[in-house]
Protein backbone atom coordinates (compact mmCIF):
# COMPACT_ATOMS: atom_id res chain seq x y z
CA UNK A 1 0.00 0.00 0.00
CA UNK A 2 2.88 2.89 1.26
CA UNK A 3 4.37 1.51 -2.45
CA UNK A 4 1.54 2.51 -4.14
CA UNK A 5 0.93 6.07 -2.43
CA UNK A 6 4.88 6.58 -3.40
CA UNK A 7 4.86 6.31 -6.58
CA UNK A 8 0.80 7.18 -6.90
CA UNK A 9 1.11 10.72 -5.41
CA UNK A 10 3.91 11.97 -7.16
CA UNK A 11 2.61 10.79 -10.85
CA UNK A 12 -1.02 12.34 -9.81
CA UNK A 13 0.71 15.42 -8.76
CA UNK A 14 2.72 15.85 -12.12
CA UNK A 15 -0.36 15.21 -13.98
CA UNK A 16 -3.01 17.47 -11.60
CA UNK A 17 -0.45 20.61 -11.63
CA UNK A 18 -1.13 20.40 -15.36
CA UNK A 19 -4.69 21.07 -15.33
CA UNK A 20 -6.77 23.92 -15.36
CA UNK A 21 -6.13 27.59 -17.01
CA UNK A 22 -3.98 29.16 -14.98
CA UNK A 23 -1.97 25.63 -14.26
CA UNK A 24 1.22 27.29 -16.27
CA UNK A 25 1.12 30.19 -13.10
CA UNK A 26 2.35 26.64 -10.99
CA UNK A 27 5.58 26.93 -13.34
CA UNK A 28 6.73 25.33 -16.39
CA UNK A 29 6.82 21.55 -17.30
CA UNK A 30 10.27 21.22 -15.78
CA UNK A 31 8.90 22.64 -11.94
CA UNK A 32 5.85 20.32 -12.37
CA UNK A 33 8.18 17.18 -12.94
CA UNK A 34 10.62 18.72 -10.23
CA UNK A 35 7.78 19.34 -7.74
CA UNK A 36 6.36 15.68 -8.78
CA UNK A 37 9.98 14.10 -7.96
CA UNK A 38 10.60 16.07 -4.67
CA UNK A 39 7.16 14.99 -3.21
CA UNK A 40 8.06 11.11 -4.08
CA UNK A 41 11.69 12.05 -2.47
CA UNK A 42 9.99 12.79 0.47
CA UNK A 43 7.40 10.28 0.44
CA UNK A 44 10.15 7.41 0.34
CA UNK A 45 12.80 8.83 2.47
CA UNK A 46 11.76 11.01 5.13
CA UNK A 47 7.91 9.68 5.95
CA UNK A 48 8.24 6.14 4.76
CA UNK A 49 11.94 5.07 5.28
CA UNK A 50 11.72 6.64 9.09
CA UNK A 51 7.90 4.21 9.33
CA UNK A 52 9.55 1.25 8.37
CA UNK A 53 12.50 1.59 10.61
CA UNK A 54 10.71 2.38 13.24
CA UNK A 55 8.30 -0.73 12.81
CA UNK A 56 11.11 -3.05 12.52
CA UNK A 57 12.46 -1.44 15.81
CA UNK A 58 9.63 -1.92 17.43
CA UNK A 59 9.27 -6.04 16.95
CA UNK A 60 12.36 -6.51 17.47
CA UNK A 61 14.20 -6.85 13.92
CA UNK A 62 17.03 -4.43 14.66
CA UNK A 63 18.21 -6.29 18.05
CA UNK A 64 18.09 -9.54 16.18
CA UNK A 65 20.56 -8.19 13.19
CA UNK A 66 22.23 -6.56 15.99
CA UNK A 67 23.87 -9.41 17.63
CA UNK A 68 25.09 -10.79 14.41
CA UNK A 69 28.68 -10.07 13.38
CA UNK A 70 27.26 -7.38 10.76
CA UNK A 71 29.04 -3.38 11.55
CA UNK A 72 26.17 -0.90 12.38
CA UNK A 73 26.48 0.88 9.11
CA UNK A 74 26.12 -2.12 7.43
CA UNK A 75 22.52 -3.10 8.83
CA UNK A 76 21.89 0.91 7.75
CA UNK A 77 23.34 1.06 4.19
CA UNK A 78 21.74 -2.15 3.08
CA UNK A 79 18.28 -0.33 4.10
CA UNK A 80 19.33 2.61 2.00
CA UNK A 81 20.29 0.68 -1.19
CA UNK A 82 16.60 -0.93 -0.97
CA UNK A 83 15.10 2.92 -0.69
CA UNK A 84 17.34 4.10 -3.41
CA UNK A 85 16.49 0.86 -6.18
CA UNK A 86 12.42 2.53 -4.76
CA UNK A 87 13.99 5.95 -6.14
CA UNK A 88 15.47 4.83 -9.22
CA UNK A 89 12.89 2.86 -10.26
CA UNK A 90 9.94 6.40 -8.90
CA UNK A 91 12.33 8.82 -10.83
CA UNK A 92 12.48 6.70 -14.15
CA UNK A 93 8.66 5.81 -13.84
CA UNK A 94 8.11 10.50 -13.49
CA UNK A 95 10.32 10.90 -16.42
CA UNK A 96 8.67 8.54 -18.45
CA UNK A 97 5.35 9.71 -17.49
CA UNK A 98 6.59 13.08 -18.15
CA UNK A 99 7.68 12.41 -21.46
CA UNK A 100 4.23 10.38 -22.28
CA UNK A 101 1.84 12.57 -20.73
CA UNK A 102 3.07 16.18 -20.28
CA UNK A 103 5.33 16.17 -23.30
CA UNK A 104 8.53 16.74 -21.65
CA UNK A 105 11.70 15.00 -23.29
CA UNK A 106 15.42 15.84 -22.85
CA UNK A 107 18.14 14.74 -24.28
CA UNK A 108 19.49 11.42 -23.37
CA UNK A 109 22.35 12.82 -20.94
CA UNK A 110 19.83 15.19 -19.18
CA UNK A 111 17.64 11.79 -18.19
CA UNK A 112 20.80 10.29 -16.85
CA UNK A 113 21.92 13.68 -14.84
CA UNK A 114 18.29 14.41 -13.19
CA UNK A 115 17.86 10.46 -12.09
CA UNK A 116 21.71 10.55 -10.41
CA UNK A 117 20.39 14.43 -8.89
CA UNK A 118 17.32 12.45 -7.81
CA UNK A 119 19.13 9.50 -5.95
CA UNK A 120 21.09 12.46 -4.54
CA UNK A 121 18.34 13.93 -3.06
CA UNK A 122 16.84 10.92 -2.31
CA UNK A 123 20.00 10.28 0.17
CA UNK A 124 19.36 13.84 1.53
CA UNK A 125 15.65 12.83 2.16
CA UNK A 126 16.80 9.49 3.61
CA UNK A 127 19.73 11.30 6.36
CA UNK A 128 16.66 13.40 7.41
CA UNK A 129 14.68 10.34 7.69
CA UNK A 130 17.65 8.52 9.85
CA UNK A 131 17.81 11.22 11.84
CA UNK A 132 14.05 11.42 12.87
CA UNK A 133 13.63 7.68 13.30
CA UNK A 134 17.47 7.90 15.44
CA UNK A 135 16.61 10.37 17.75
CA UNK A 136 12.63 10.17 18.20
CA UNK A 137 12.36 6.31 19.95
CA UNK A 138 8.15 6.24 20.41
CA UNK A 139 6.27 5.24 17.21
CA UNK A 140 3.78 7.62 17.77
CA UNK A 141 6.39 10.81 17.79
CA UNK A 142 8.08 9.95 15.05
CA UNK A 143 4.43 9.47 12.82
CA UNK A 144 3.90 12.98 14.34
CA UNK A 145 7.61 14.48 13.33
CA UNK A 146 7.22 12.56 10.03
CA UNK A 147 4.17 14.24 8.93
CA UNK A 148 4.79 17.70 10.41
CA UNK A 149 8.08 18.02 8.71
CA UNK A 150 6.22 16.94 5.18
CA UNK A 151 5.04 19.73 4.47
CA UNK A 152 7.74 22.38 5.11
CA UNK A 153 10.22 20.36 3.41
CA UNK A 154 8.07 20.43 0.51
CA UNK A 155 6.86 23.76 0.77
CA UNK A 156 10.47 25.27 1.09
CA UNK A 157 11.18 23.38 -2.24
CA UNK A 158 8.57 25.15 -4.36
CA UNK A 159 9.76 28.65 -2.76
CA UNK A 160 13.10 29.02 -3.49
CA UNK A 161 11.92 29.64 -6.89
CA UNK A 162 9.71 33.14 -5.80
CA UNK A 163 10.46 35.72 -3.54
CA UNK A 164 6.33 36.42 -3.36
CA UNK A 165 6.75 35.53 0.29
CA UNK A 166 10.19 38.16 1.00
CA UNK A 167 13.54 37.72 0.38
CA UNK A 168 14.17 35.63 3.59
CA UNK A 169 11.78 32.96 2.92
CA UNK A 170 12.90 33.15 -0.62
CA UNK A 171 16.85 32.65 0.93
CA UNK A 172 15.76 29.89 3.62
CA UNK A 173 14.02 27.71 1.13
CA UNK A 174 16.94 28.40 -1.56
CA UNK A 175 19.37 26.58 0.96
CA UNK A 176 16.28 24.18 2.34
CA UNK A 177 17.42 20.41 1.23
CA UNK A 178 14.45 20.69 -0.74
CA UNK A 179 15.70 24.15 -2.44
CA UNK A 180 18.62 22.37 -3.16
CA UNK A 181 17.44 19.49 -4.61
CA UNK A 182 14.86 21.69 -7.13
CA UNK A 183 18.33 23.99 -8.00
CA UNK A 184 19.99 20.78 -8.96
CA UNK A 185 16.51 19.32 -10.87
CA UNK A 186 16.44 22.28 -12.57
CA UNK A 187 19.75 22.52 -13.84
CA UNK A 188 19.84 18.51 -14.40
CA UNK A 189 16.54 18.96 -16.43
CA UNK A 190 18.30 22.10 -18.46
CA UNK A 191 15.79 24.77 -17.79
CA UNK A 192 18.65 26.88 -15.91
CA UNK A 193 21.75 26.42 -16.70
CA UNK A 194 24.46 25.34 -14.36
CA UNK A 195 25.83 28.03 -12.39
CA UNK A 196 27.41 28.59 -9.24
CA UNK A 197 24.45 28.42 -7.24
CA UNK A 198 24.12 25.16 -8.70
CA UNK A 199 27.32 23.53 -7.63
CA UNK A 200 26.61 25.24 -3.98
CA UNK A 201 23.66 23.28 -4.01
CA UNK A 202 25.43 20.40 -4.27
CA UNK A 203 28.01 20.79 -2.18
CA UNK A 204 25.20 21.73 0.37
CA UNK A 205 23.28 18.36 -0.85
CA UNK A 206 26.41 16.25 0.15
CA UNK A 207 26.54 18.26 3.50
CA UNK A 208 22.40 17.21 4.64
CA UNK A 209 23.51 14.35 3.98
CA UNK A 210 26.60 13.29 5.74
CA UNK A 211 25.57 15.49 9.13
CA UNK A 212 22.08 14.07 9.26
CA UNK A 213 23.10 10.33 8.67
CA UNK A 214 26.05 10.57 10.83
CA UNK A 215 23.34 12.24 13.45
CA UNK A 216 20.73 9.20 12.49
CA UNK A 217 23.72 6.51 12.90
CA UNK A 218 25.49 7.65 15.38
CA UNK A 219 22.83 8.45 17.72
CA UNK A 220 20.42 5.95 16.75
CA UNK A 221 18.10 4.30 19.35
CA UNK A 222 18.06 0.54 18.87
CA UNK A 223 14.78 -0.26 21.17
CA UNK A 224 11.92 2.06 21.63
CA UNK A 225 11.56 1.66 25.13
CA UNK B 1 40.48 -26.26 29.14
CA UNK B 2 39.54 -22.77 27.88
CA UNK B 3 35.90 -22.09 29.16
CA UNK B 4 33.67 -21.34 26.61
CA UNK B 5 32.92 -17.98 28.39
CA UNK B 6 34.45 -16.31 31.26
CA UNK B 7 32.59 -13.20 32.64
CA UNK B 8 34.93 -11.35 35.47
CA UNK B 9 33.35 -8.52 37.63
CA UNK B 10 30.35 -7.69 35.17
CA UNK B 11 28.88 -4.73 36.04
CA UNK B 12 25.45 -2.95 34.07
CA UNK B 13 24.04 0.47 35.33
CA UNK B 14 21.27 2.50 33.70
CA UNK B 15 21.60 5.74 35.58
CA UNK B 16 21.84 5.07 38.88
CA UNK B 17 20.63 1.75 39.34
CA UNK B 18 22.86 -0.94 39.12
CA UNK B 19 21.15 -4.00 37.21
CA UNK B 20 24.51 -6.05 37.62
CA UNK B 21 26.42 -5.78 40.54
CA UNK B 22 29.76 -7.24 39.73
CA UNK B 23 28.85 -10.86 38.71
CA UNK B 24 31.73 -13.75 37.98
CA UNK B 25 30.51 -16.45 36.10
CA UNK B 26 32.25 -19.41 33.65
CA UNK B 27 30.42 -21.50 31.46
CA UNK B 28 32.39 -24.71 30.48
CA UNK B 29 32.67 -26.76 27.16
CA UNK B 30 29.68 -28.72 26.66
CA UNK B 31 27.73 -27.52 29.33
CA UNK B 32 24.53 -26.34 29.96
CA UNK B 33 24.91 -23.47 31.78
CA UNK B 34 21.38 -22.23 33.82
CA UNK B 35 21.05 -18.15 34.84
CA UNK B 36 18.22 -18.42 37.02
CA UNK B 37 16.47 -15.33 39.22
CA UNK B 38 13.16 -13.64 39.91
CA UNK B 39 11.81 -10.82 37.46
CA UNK B 40 14.49 -7.71 37.77
CA UNK B 41 17.19 -9.82 39.22
CA UNK B 42 19.48 -8.94 36.64
CA UNK B 43 19.59 -11.86 34.12
CA UNK B 44 18.67 -10.20 30.58
CA UNK B 45 20.96 -7.24 31.45
CA UNK B 46 23.86 -9.31 31.95
CA UNK B 47 22.93 -11.38 29.19
CA UNK B 48 22.57 -8.47 26.72
CA UNK B 49 26.00 -7.38 27.78
CA UNK B 50 27.54 -10.41 27.26
CA UNK B 51 25.65 -10.66 23.63
CA UNK B 52 27.22 -7.06 23.15
CA UNK B 53 23.75 -5.29 23.50
CA UNK B 54 24.71 -2.93 25.97
CA UNK B 55 27.88 -1.43 27.03
CA UNK B 56 28.78 -2.49 30.65
CA UNK B 57 30.40 -0.22 33.08
CA UNK B 58 32.85 -2.61 33.83
CA UNK B 59 34.26 -5.73 34.22
CA UNK B 60 35.65 -8.40 31.61
CA UNK B 61 33.57 -10.51 28.89
CA UNK B 62 36.27 -13.14 27.29
CA UNK B 63 34.50 -15.54 24.67
CA UNK B 64 36.78 -18.70 23.92
CA UNK B 65 39.90 -16.74 23.69
CA UNK B 66 38.19 -13.22 22.37
CA UNK B 67 37.86 -10.38 24.57
CA UNK B 68 34.31 -9.38 23.45
CA UNK B 69 34.87 -5.87 24.94
CA UNK B 70 37.86 -4.91 22.93
CA UNK B 71 36.57 -6.94 19.55
CA UNK B 72 32.70 -7.15 19.81
CA UNK B 73 32.27 -8.67 16.30
CA UNK B 74 34.69 -11.09 16.39
CA UNK B 75 33.25 -12.37 19.59
CA UNK B 76 29.71 -11.83 18.07
CA UNK B 77 31.16 -14.11 15.27
CA UNK B 78 31.11 -16.86 17.85
CA UNK B 79 27.99 -16.60 19.26
CA UNK B 80 24.47 -18.26 18.56
CA UNK B 81 22.20 -15.92 19.95
CA UNK B 82 18.48 -16.27 20.62
CA UNK B 83 16.89 -13.02 22.37
CA UNK B 84 13.98 -13.52 24.39
CA UNK B 85 11.33 -11.86 22.28
CA UNK B 86 12.42 -11.80 18.20
CA UNK B 87 11.19 -10.56 14.76
CA UNK B 88 12.78 -11.39 11.36
CA UNK B 89 11.99 -8.86 8.35
CA UNK B 90 8.41 -8.90 7.40
CA UNK B 91 8.75 -9.36 3.91
CA UNK B 92 11.40 -12.02 3.77
CA UNK B 93 10.01 -15.88 4.03
CA UNK B 94 11.99 -18.39 6.05
CA UNK B 95 14.10 -19.47 3.17
CA UNK B 96 15.64 -16.33 2.73
CA UNK B 97 15.92 -15.17 6.30
CA UNK B 98 18.06 -18.39 7.10
CA UNK B 99 20.22 -17.33 3.64
CA UNK B 100 20.07 -13.97 5.03
CA UNK B 101 21.41 -14.89 8.40
CA UNK B 102 23.81 -17.66 7.27
CA UNK B 103 25.66 -14.74 5.13
CA UNK B 104 25.89 -12.58 7.86
CA UNK B 105 28.09 -15.19 9.43
CA UNK B 106 29.64 -15.97 5.80
CA UNK B 107 28.06 -19.45 5.32
CA UNK B 108 26.80 -20.26 2.35
CA UNK B 109 24.00 -22.82 2.12
CA UNK B 110 21.72 -24.00 -1.04
CA UNK B 111 18.03 -23.82 -1.54
CA UNK B 112 18.61 -27.84 -0.65
CA UNK B 113 20.54 -27.30 2.40
CA UNK B 114 18.02 -25.06 3.75
CA UNK B 115 15.09 -27.08 3.16
CA UNK B 116 16.94 -29.64 4.92
CA UNK B 117 17.46 -27.36 8.23
CA UNK B 118 14.09 -26.75 7.87
CA UNK B 119 12.92 -30.06 7.84
CA UNK B 120 14.99 -31.12 10.77
CA UNK B 121 12.98 -28.57 12.92
CA UNK B 122 9.19 -29.90 11.13
CA UNK B 123 9.17 -26.62 9.17
CA UNK B 124 9.80 -28.49 5.83
CA UNK B 125 5.86 -27.42 4.74
CA UNK B 126 6.15 -23.57 5.89
CA UNK B 127 9.62 -22.59 3.45
CA UNK B 128 8.09 -19.82 1.78
CA UNK B 129 5.82 -18.83 5.05
CA UNK B 130 6.45 -14.95 6.66
CA UNK B 131 8.16 -15.63 10.48
CA UNK B 132 4.86 -13.95 11.71
CA UNK B 133 2.28 -16.42 9.94
CA UNK B 134 4.08 -19.32 12.49
CA UNK B 135 2.89 -20.22 15.57
CA UNK B 136 4.68 -19.61 18.70
CA UNK B 137 6.16 -22.89 18.87
CA UNK B 138 7.31 -22.85 15.03
CA UNK B 139 8.58 -19.43 15.49
CA UNK B 140 10.68 -20.52 18.88
CA UNK B 141 11.63 -23.41 16.80
CA UNK B 142 12.75 -21.03 13.89
CA UNK B 143 14.47 -18.58 15.85
CA UNK B 144 16.79 -21.55 17.50
CA UNK B 145 17.57 -22.39 14.24
CA UNK B 146 18.64 -19.33 13.31
CA UNK B 147 20.68 -18.72 16.26
CA UNK B 148 22.67 -21.60 15.41
CA UNK B 149 22.96 -21.84 11.73
CA UNK B 150 26.34 -20.90 11.60
CA UNK B 151 27.24 -23.54 13.46
CA UNK B 152 28.85 -21.57 16.55
CA UNK B 153 30.48 -22.95 19.92
CA UNK B 154 28.37 -20.98 22.53
CA UNK B 155 24.57 -20.07 22.72
CA UNK B 156 22.85 -17.98 24.23
CA UNK B 157 19.40 -18.32 25.35
CA UNK B 158 16.75 -15.83 26.84
CA UNK B 159 14.12 -17.54 28.40
CA UNK B 160 14.15 -19.79 25.07
CA UNK B 161 10.53 -22.00 26.34
CA UNK B 162 9.01 -18.97 27.95
CA UNK B 163 4.93 -19.41 26.22
CA UNK B 164 5.68 -22.90 25.20
CA UNK B 165 3.22 -25.70 25.47
CA UNK B 166 4.89 -28.66 27.48
CA UNK B 167 5.08 -30.62 24.23
CA UNK B 168 6.94 -27.58 22.63
CA UNK B 169 8.97 -27.45 25.61
CA UNK B 170 10.11 -31.07 25.85
CA UNK B 171 11.00 -30.78 22.31
CA UNK B 172 13.11 -27.35 22.63
CA UNK B 173 14.94 -29.45 25.53
CA UNK B 174 16.07 -32.05 22.80
CA UNK B 175 17.28 -29.90 21.08
CA UNK B 176 19.08 -27.85 23.44
CA UNK B 177 20.42 -31.13 25.03
CA UNK B 178 21.58 -32.10 21.23
CA UNK B 179 23.36 -29.28 20.76
CA UNK B 180 25.55 -29.72 24.07
CA UNK B 181 26.34 -33.63 23.02
CA UNK B 182 27.17 -32.25 20.03
CA UNK B 183 29.95 -30.27 21.68
CA UNK B 184 28.35 -26.85 22.06
CA UNK B 185 28.04 -24.97 25.58
CA UNK B 186 24.86 -23.42 26.22
CA UNK B 187 23.87 -20.17 28.76
CA UNK B 188 20.07 -19.69 29.49
CA UNK B 189 18.40 -17.32 31.37
CA UNK B 190 14.51 -19.23 32.72
CA UNK B 191 12.44 -18.89 35.15
CA UNK B 192 11.29 -22.38 35.15
CA UNK B 193 12.80 -24.62 38.04
CA UNK B 194 11.13 -27.60 35.90
CA UNK B 195 13.66 -26.53 33.16
CA UNK B 196 16.88 -25.67 35.39
CA UNK B 197 16.41 -28.98 37.21
CA UNK B 198 16.05 -30.87 32.91
CA UNK B 199 18.54 -29.57 31.32
CA UNK B 200 21.20 -27.41 33.29
CA UNK B 201 24.23 -29.17 34.38
CA UNK B 202 24.87 -25.91 36.24
CA UNK B 203 22.67 -23.35 37.78
CA UNK B 204 23.76 -19.55 39.01
CA UNK B 205 21.04 -18.33 40.85
CA UNK B 206 20.65 -14.65 41.10
CA UNK B 207 19.23 -11.99 42.22
CA UNK B 208 19.60 -7.98 43.02
CA UNK B 209 22.60 -7.77 40.40
CA UNK B 210 24.83 -10.96 42.13
CA UNK B 211 25.14 -14.41 41.91
CA UNK B 212 23.75 -15.88 45.29
CA UNK B 213 25.13 -19.09 44.31
CA UNK B 214 26.52 -21.55 41.62
CA UNK B 215 26.13 -25.50 41.41
CA UNK B 216 24.62 -28.59 39.70
CA UNK B 217 21.08 -28.60 40.56
CA UNK B 218 21.67 -31.76 42.86
CA UNK B 219 24.56 -30.26 44.67
CA UNK B 220 22.48 -26.89 45.24
CA UNK B 221 19.47 -29.03 46.69
CA UNK B 222 21.87 -31.25 48.72
CA UNK B 223 23.63 -27.99 50.08
CA UNK B 224 20.50 -26.13 51.27
CA UNK B 225 18.42 -28.66 52.15
CA UNK B 226 18.75 -28.37 55.87
CA UNK B 227 17.82 -24.82 55.94
CA UNK B 228 15.21 -23.80 57.73
CA UNK B 229 14.35 -21.28 55.24
CA UNK B 230 14.22 -24.14 53.27
CA UNK B 231 12.46 -26.41 54.91
CA UNK B 232 9.67 -23.89 55.38
CA UNK B 233 9.01 -23.29 51.49
CA UNK B 234 9.46 -26.92 50.64
CA UNK B 235 6.02 -29.02 49.86
CA UNK B 236 6.99 -32.55 50.61
CA UNK B 237 10.29 -33.13 48.79
CA UNK B 238 13.21 -30.77 48.28
CA UNK B 239 13.07 -28.80 45.41
CA UNK B 240 15.26 -26.27 43.06
CA UNK B 241 12.33 -24.52 43.42
CA UNK B 242 12.20 -24.44 46.95
CA UNK B 243 16.08 -23.47 47.07
CA UNK B 244 15.56 -20.59 44.78
CA UNK B 245 12.33 -19.62 46.76
CA UNK B 246 14.48 -19.29 50.06
CA UNK B 247 17.81 -17.62 48.76
CA UNK B 248 15.10 -15.14 46.80
CA UNK B 249 12.21 -14.60 48.90
CA UNK B 250 8.35 -14.89 48.56
CA UNK B 251 8.08 -11.43 47.50
CA UNK B 252 6.13 -10.54 44.12
CA UNK B 253 8.53 -8.80 41.75
CA UNK B 254 7.24 -6.97 38.76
Amino acid sequence: MSLVITFALPLILLVATGLGKSSAALGGPEFRISLALTVGLVSIGTVGYSLAIARDRDTGVFQRLRVTPAPTWTIMVSRWIVQLGAVLVMAIVVLVVAGLFVGVTLPPQDYLFTVLVALLGSAVFLSIGQAIVGLIASADTLNAAGRLLYVPLIGLSVFGNTDRLGTTVELVSRWSPGGCLETLLSAAMGATAWSGQSWGALFASFGYTVVFAVIGIRWFRWVSH
Amino acid sequence: MTPALRVTGLRVTYGPVVAVDGIDLEVREGEIYGLLGPNGAGKTSALSAIEGLLRPASGDIVIGEIDARAHPLQAKAQLGIQLQATSFHSSLTLVEIVRLYAGLYGVTLSSSQIRELLGEINLQNEVSKRFRELSGGQQQRFSLLIATVHDPALVLLDEPTAGLDPQGRRQLWDRIERFRNEGRSILLTTHSMEEAQAVCDRVAIMDHGKILTVGTPAALIAAHRDDPKVRQAAHGEVTLEDVFIALTGRELRD
